[in-house]
């Protein structure tokens, strides 16, 4: 930011100096055309300015140049039409400029020789010819003169008239008296003055004869030039004055004469004209230089600027359009925080301000939708973990049958693990899977029958059993209200089922035993009493209906007894008493008790010796075991060959270990639905309470342990009970069995 | 064999090189690389104490170069400038200037008398000469100028004096003054000539 507004500032100042310094050297230029000594005092200063303002604008060319090649060749959006652009304002403003430098070179140069016209050059020639003219005449009368003084001063010395200084003195006064001259001087040998007279003898010392002079004089020839001075001019006259005597000193005379002021002032006018129009005409190239390279500079300076205009107006032109292409270019690649430096106040400012609020608006909208989805998604987590925590199962399925979603229990509930096929059709995936399949062809069939909501209880059978879900459909509607799916929640109440039927036989097992032992016992002692009190009083016949009636009675009552205790026992509180115990012994123990041959059977045993201790109550176990035996010994009543097999296996599962216990017999098996076969007072045998395999089952749930019960492909019963060797493997299996012990206790 | 710089930037070398040749080639034949033809020197210079002052007596001589004669010719005063300096001459500071005098005369060519004139532009007085030579010499041949006084200068110390000569600019015509600043012709003045004095 800091260097964006100093590189702003330094270009305005840069700019400002280069306006400030174009303008200052205009109007110098201006001004010193009028005055042309004012153009020679400022004339460094204009070349200085320009120079400076030249360099000034070079400098921002080259920048401006510089940046336009390398945004050409980067193929920066709107380079190419930005350079066409400063090509064109190049154009328009170089040709009319270059047009006017050209005819105003052509004007100049043909205005300063206007200046210098052949006439004028004779005319001052003549004037100058004619002066000289005029002073010659004035000097030739002085040369007279002087040759006139020299003659005179001649003849007195040969005549010896002047025999000393005095007299030469004095006739030199004489003489320069006569001639007019304001100075004259009588030079001897090696320039010695013998005597002078003057005008002003206090002012002038009398000065010797020049080397022009003597040169002259030497050649026979007098002297006469004209001397300018400070005030005027001079005519210097010299003349030998000869001597008749080979021997005697060479006299010089010197004279000095005026020149009229009125020749003198028009002399020295025409002169000062002659001169300064000599010196103007050797000026004249060097003036035509100096306005031509001037205007060369000026020129300059204005071509430069005009280009740099031409660089700054495409700038400041395409500058927004490059802002908005590079946005726009941002916006399309996601990055709603662009935001374009404020144009002007024109459409362009309009459409950069438009630009900018739909990206603002873009970019909330966008905040608004993330926040929208991370509120979805945290409703999808939250409904997930729900989902995974409930025990019951929920699939939601697409029209084409598509799982969309499943939780893990109805993975449990079903067999399958549906939480790691989603996505996949649930045909395919109840391939092979019975209660799936079963569960399948029941939606199915609501859905062909045009169900959308339905709610059903339906039964699957399957490897483990029964198993009893109560199933609920609901369709789901898309954004349009359409159907895109349903949403199936089902529960397993196979459990639930089982404990209600538990818990009610309880009862009546409870209120049997109650409501029916309590009369028993009167009974018996009754009949045994009747029996001692008139069987000795009784005719041998009566005694002996008696006899009967009392022993029936009191069998009767002895096998109510033994009915109603087998309720007692069903309808007991659990009071487990865990300990550790090797249950091939325990096996090995019951069977003995079935192995004498009044039992009439076969009893085989196949024990695996691999068991570990497990750990339970021994007395359950062993209750357990009776039963089985029992059972199975009441089934096959009568038969012979009747055989009992007792198996024990290890079942080392994936998290647990488990003993499997079998009874296989090989009689008529059982005659009513397997699922009811634990049920109380569900019995095909001719003896027994019904309440054997009922009590069987209680105790292996108990045990958190599993009981079947099946048909065998020959014949036969099998009874297999799968036990935990531990707590652990308890804990593990508890899962399949929670509900049922759950609701078995919470019965209890 | 040399060849050509191929490509576009080989193109533009060229052109650069043959634009730099062509510049040579004019420098050469304008004048701004012509031999100096003029010259001016201090060859003697002394100063003498007469009655408490120092005069000056130097012999300088003047030769206008090619242009400088044509312009006196032409009707331009060409004017001349004596530069004399006097310092006190210090071991390990610099020197301190005593006195400094700038003695100029103007040469001018007079038509009407066809003669050369010189002006002492310091007093006023003038004296004319028939030739560019004799106006020279006489300009060269410096008798009596007075510098210093004797009241300025410690006794015991040594002090430098030190002269030159040249052609002073500053008074040409203004387009001149455009002209002379770049060429080598006008640019005529003597090197220092300097000597002791001690007092």
């Amino acid at each position: 930011m800091v260097a964006k507004t100093l590189r702003r500032f330094t270009f305005s100042a840069l700019v400002l100096i280069g306006t400030v310094l174009w303008i200052s050297a205009l109007l110098l230029l201006a001004q010193t055309t009028q005055n042309s000594a004012q153009f020679a005092r400022l004339q460094n200063w204009i070349l200085l300015i320009n120079a400076i303002g030249v360099a000034v604008f070079l400098i921002l060319i080259a920048g401006s140049l510089f940046r336009l090649v390398r945004d050409y060749r980067q193929h920066i959006a709107g380079s190419r039409l930005k350079a066409r652009m400063v090509a064109m304002f190049v154009v328009l403003a170089v040709v009319p400029l270059l047009l006017v430098y050209y005819f105003s070179v052509q004007f100049l140069n043909r205005g300063i020789d206007s200046w210098f016209r052949v006439e004028i050059e004779q005319a001052l020639d003549d004037a100058l010819s004619l002066s000289k003219t005029s002073l010659d005449i004035t000097m030739q009368e002085y040369l007279t003169r002087t040759e006139g003084m020299a003659e005179t001063l001649s003849n007195l010395r040969n005549r010896r008239l002047v025999s000393d200084n005095h007299d030469l003195v004095s006739e030199l006064g004489l003489l320069r008296r006569e001639s007019g001259a304001i100075e004259i001087t009588l030079v001897g040998q090696n320039s010695r003055i013998i005597a002078t007279s003057s005008d002003h003898p206090a002012d002038v010392v009398p000065r010797p004869p020049t080397e022009e002079v003597l040169l002259q004089l030497r050649q026979g020839r007098p002297y006469v030039g004209l001397h300018p001075t400070a005030h005027g001019y001079d005519i210097h006259v010299a003349a030998s004055v000869r001597t008749q005597s080979a021997t005697a000193e060479q006299w010089i005379l010197l004279g000095m004469f005026p020149v009229a002021d009125r020749l003198a002032t028009l002399a020295d006018s025409v002169q000062t004209a002659y001169n300064e129009y000599g010196e103007l005409a050797y000026l004249r190239g060097p003036l035509k230089y100096s306005f031509t390279l001037t205007l060369t500079l000026i020129l300059l300076l204005s071509l430069l600027t005009a280009v740099y205009g031409a660089f700054f107006s495409a700038r400041r032109l395409f500058q927004p359009i490059q802002n908005l292409v590079a946005g726009t270019q941002a916006v399309a690649k996601g990055d709603l925080d662009t935001r374009l430096p404020k144009a002007s106040h024109d459409e362009m400012g309009f459409l950069v301000n438009s630009f900018n609020d739909m990206t603002r608006r873009l970019r909330e909208a966008r905040e608004q939708a993330g926040l929208s989805r991370q509120e979805v998604e945290n409703e999808r987590a939250n409904l997930a973990i729900i989902l995974a925590r409930l025990s019951t199962g929920v699939v939601s399925l697409e029209n084409d049958l598509r799982i969309r979603t499943a939780n893990q229990a109805a993975g449990a509930i079903l067999g399958v693990d549906l939480e790691n096929r989603v996505g996949e059709l649930l045909p395919d995936v109840a391939g092979g899977h019975a209660l799936l399949t079963q569960f399948l062809e029941a939606w199915r069939a609501h859905s062909q029958a045009g169900d959308t909501d339905w709610r059903e209880q339906i039964v699957l059978h399957g490897q483990v059993g029964r198993r009893v879900l109560m199933c609920a459909c609901t369709s789901l509607p898309d954004e349009d209200g359409a159907l895109s799916g349903s949403v199936v929640v089902f529960d397993d109440i196979t459990a639930l089922l089982q404990a209600q039927r538990d818990a009610a036989w309880g009862e009546v097992a409870r209120r049997l035993a109650h409501e029916i032992k309590n009369p028993l016992t009167p009974i018996q002692l009754s009949a045994e009493r009747m029996r001692k009190k008139y069987l000795g009083t009784m005719e041998r016949e009566d005694a002996q209906v008696l006899e009967r009636a009392t022993h029936t009675i009191v069998q009767q009552v002895e096998a109510m007894k033994e009915m109603v205790n087998a309720f007692s026992d069903y309808a007991r509180a659990p009071d487990m008493e865990f300990s550790h115990f090797d249950i091939n012994q325990l096996v090995s123990e019951v069977a003995d008790l079935y192995r004498a041959k009044e039992m009439g059977i076969q009893l085989s045993m196949n024990l695996d010796r691999n068991i570990p201790t497990i750990e339970a109550d021994d007395r359950r176990i062993r209750q357990i075991l009776h039963n089985l035996m029992r059972n199975a010994l009441e089934a096959m009543d009568g038969r012979e060959d009747s055989k009992v097999e007792l198996v024990t296996r290890l079942k080392d599962e994936e998290d647990y270990l488990a003993v499997e216990i079998l009874v296989v017999d090989n009689g008529p098996g059982f005659q009513m639905e397997i699922e009811q076969v634990f049920d109380p007072y569900v019995t095909s045998k001719p003896k027994g309470t019904g309440l054997g395999l009922a009590i069987v089952k209680k105790l292996v749930d108990e045990h958190g342990g599993r009981i079947d019960a099946e048909n065998g492909e020959q014949g036969g019963a099998r009874i297999r009970i799968i036990l935990p060797v531990d707590e652990t493997a308890r804990t593990a299996m508890l899962p399949m069995a929670s509900r049922r012990q759950e609701i078995r206790r919470e019965q209890a | 064999m040399i060849s050509a710089p191929k490509g576009r930037y080989g193109r533009l070398r060229l052109f650069m090189a043959q634009l730099l040749v062509a510049a040579l080639v004019l420098f050469e034949a304008s004048g701004f690389a012509q031999e100096e033809d003029g010259h001016f020197e201090v060859r003697s210079a002394s100063a003498g104490l007469i009655g408490g002052v120092y005069y000056l007596n130097a012999q300088i001589e003047y030769r206008l170069s090619q242009a400088a004669m044509e312009a006196l010719e032409s009707g331009v005063a060409l004017t001349i400038e004596l530069q004399i300096d006097v310092g006190r001459v210090r071991r390990f500071m610099p020197d301190p200037e005593v006195a400094s005098l700038r003695q100029r005369y103007q040469l001018q060519y007079h038509a009407l008398s066809e003669r050369f004139v010189v002006r002492n532009v310091n007093s006023g007085e003038q004296e004319s000469f028939p030739s560019v030579a004799s106006a020279l010499a006489g300009l060269g041949d410096v008798r009596g100028l007075p510098v210093l006084d004797e009241a300025l200068l410690d006794e015991g110390r040594r002090y430098r004096i030190r002269m030159r000569a040249g052609l002073d600019v500053e008074e040409f015509p203004g387009p001149m003054r455009l002209l002379i600043f770049w060429l080598d012709e006008w640019q005529l003045v003597s090197e220092w000539y300097e000597w002791l004095l001690r007092p």
